[in-house]
């Protein structure tokens, strides 16, 4: 602590630790606030539309339009060591194959409390697509509204906000 | 004048100042520490928590680090020199 | 300011350098068993990367530290934030999945199949930042597969790695900015 230099270098490094220490108890305090957001999610429509493969330009492949209706409200959700909420919502489908497909369909990036009133009805962001390049053998496909909380500093969780009730059915090519 | 610049560079403090330093810095420093987590939990912000940490490390730096004249008040006091033995 | 510091260091000899070289030695070993110790645990090759790009934005921005695991039970999820590399462009990617597409695999022999469950996944990711998903930039690939996968996000943290991609922007491998980082750690937690 004789100079000027050694005083600067030990205050740095106990600043450092102390910063270290902050950083922790900031990471473990997120972990006192749990909340379960509430929301509603509905299907409104499916088509299934004739569109082109992204994977191989000449080939024909079955989209699938959805729209929805969603509300949600994630305030709760919104403490101190929030930085952002992603919110997506995606289609969850057996192929009569075995195939087991989670397929995000339309996400949102929430910042501010104020935001986290979510009122939605649209259509889907990215359209439906299968492997098959047909939905002939997707019967139905299940919806869930699901969260990502991305902190300032810390840990990221996972959550659900809404699921539909029951199964929506796939029309057939063209039919509403 | 480079002699004069060297000690300015340097800032020597006594010793007293030395341990007046040492517990002002450690006692500061995780006080504010702990003053803005709980500060920062109670209000819901995590820039009030910095922004205290800050201003903190900032007053704290200008109290600690240039040798001030508080620190030089316990000057070494040296014993009077001894007779030299065998020398002329 | 130092003069009186060198002097010290030429009148000790030969010896002390051998030792001051000894010292930052041992502190180089430690990270690096640091480092190889955490990457048993999490599972995966490089378990701290800092982001490089701005496509995860206003999420991550260039210089922030993550932390990955790559659990062998656990599936990946949509909403998972991965980091991947595809073979032939070696520069990892830090990307939301997208889709998952679990195939069965038929025989599946849990004790000599390489995937503890009876599914393949195939996979699509796409940054928060960008319009659209990164088929483009599989380089010819359809899906992302495990095996590409270098792990998944599960921690956080801000600006600490902003100076080293200033520094060593693109020319060092992501290992070496994680190893410097953990150096860095180090150097501060041990103080002499």
């Amino acid at each position: 602590m004789h100079s000027i230099f050694s005083r600067l270098n030990n205050g740095s490094s106990l600043l450092s630790s102390c910063l270290m220490g902050l950083l922790l108890a900031v990471t473990l305090s997120t972990f006192v606030f749990t909340a379960e957001p509430q929301g509603n999610l509905t299907i409104g429509s499916i088509r299934v539309l004739e569109g082109r493969n992204p994977r191989r330009y000449n080939q024909k492949q079955e989209v699938g339009v959805v729209r929805f209706n969603v509300t949600a409200d994630l305030t709760p959700l919104f403490h101190w060591n929030t930085k952002q909420i992603f919110l997506y919502l995606q289609a969850e489908y057996n192929t009569t194959e075995g195939v087991q497909n989670d397929v995000v369909i339309w996400d949102r990036i929430v910042r501010r409390k104020e935001d986290a009133s979510i009122n939605v009805v649209a259509k889907d962001k990215y359209h439906l697509r299968d492997v098959s390049r047909t939905f002939r053998g997707v019967p139905h496909a299940q919806y869930a509204l699901k969260y990502n909380i991305m902190p300032y500093v810390g840990v990221l969780t996972y959550g659900e906000v809404a699921r539909t009730s029951e199964a929506v059915v796939f029309p057939k090519l063209g039919e509403l | 004048m480079a002699d004069y610049i060297n000690e300015l560079l340097e800032g020597r403090i006594d010793f007293e100042g030395q341990k007046l330093v040492e517990k002002l810095m450690y006692y500061v420093l995780i006080a504010s520490t702990i003053a803005a987590f709980i500060t920062g939990l109670a209000l819901q912000s995590l820039s009030l928590t910095f922004g205290t940490m800050g201003l903190s490390v900032a007053v704290l730096a200008v109290a600690i680090i240039p040798p001030w004249p508080a620190y030089r008040s316990h000057p070494i006091k040296w014993l009077p020199a001894s007779p030299q033995p065998g020398k002329k | 300011m130092f003069s009186d510091e060198l002097k010290a260091f030429r009148r000790l000899g030969f010896r002390h350098v051998l030792l001051q070289v000894l010292n930052f030695a041992s502190v180089i070993a430690s990270g690096l068993m640091l480092w190889k110790g955490m990457s048993l645990v999490t599972n995966s090759e490089s378990p701290i990367v800092v982001v490089l790009s701005g496509s995860m934005e206003p999420a991550f921005y260039r210089g922030d530290l993550l932390f990955l695991t790559n659990p062998v039970s656990e599936l990946y999820k949509t909403g998972d934030i991965t980091v991947y590399k595809i073979p032939g462009a070696d520069i990892p990617i830090v990307h939301r999945v997208l889709e998952t597409r679990n195939f069965p695999i038929k025989d599946w022999d849990p004790s000599t199949s390489s995937s503890p469950h009876p599914v393949e996944q195939k996979m699509l990711t796409k940054g928060d930042n960008n319009h659209v998903d990164d088929l483009a930039l599989y380089e010819g690939l359809d899906w992302l597969e495990r095996k590409h996968i270098v792990g998944k996000v599960r921690g956080f943290m801000p600006y600490i790695g902003y100076h080293l991609t200033i520094l060593l922007q693109n020319d060092f491998p992501q290992l070496k900015y994680a190893l410097l980082g953990g150096l860095a750690l180090l150097a501060l937690l041990q103080r002499e």
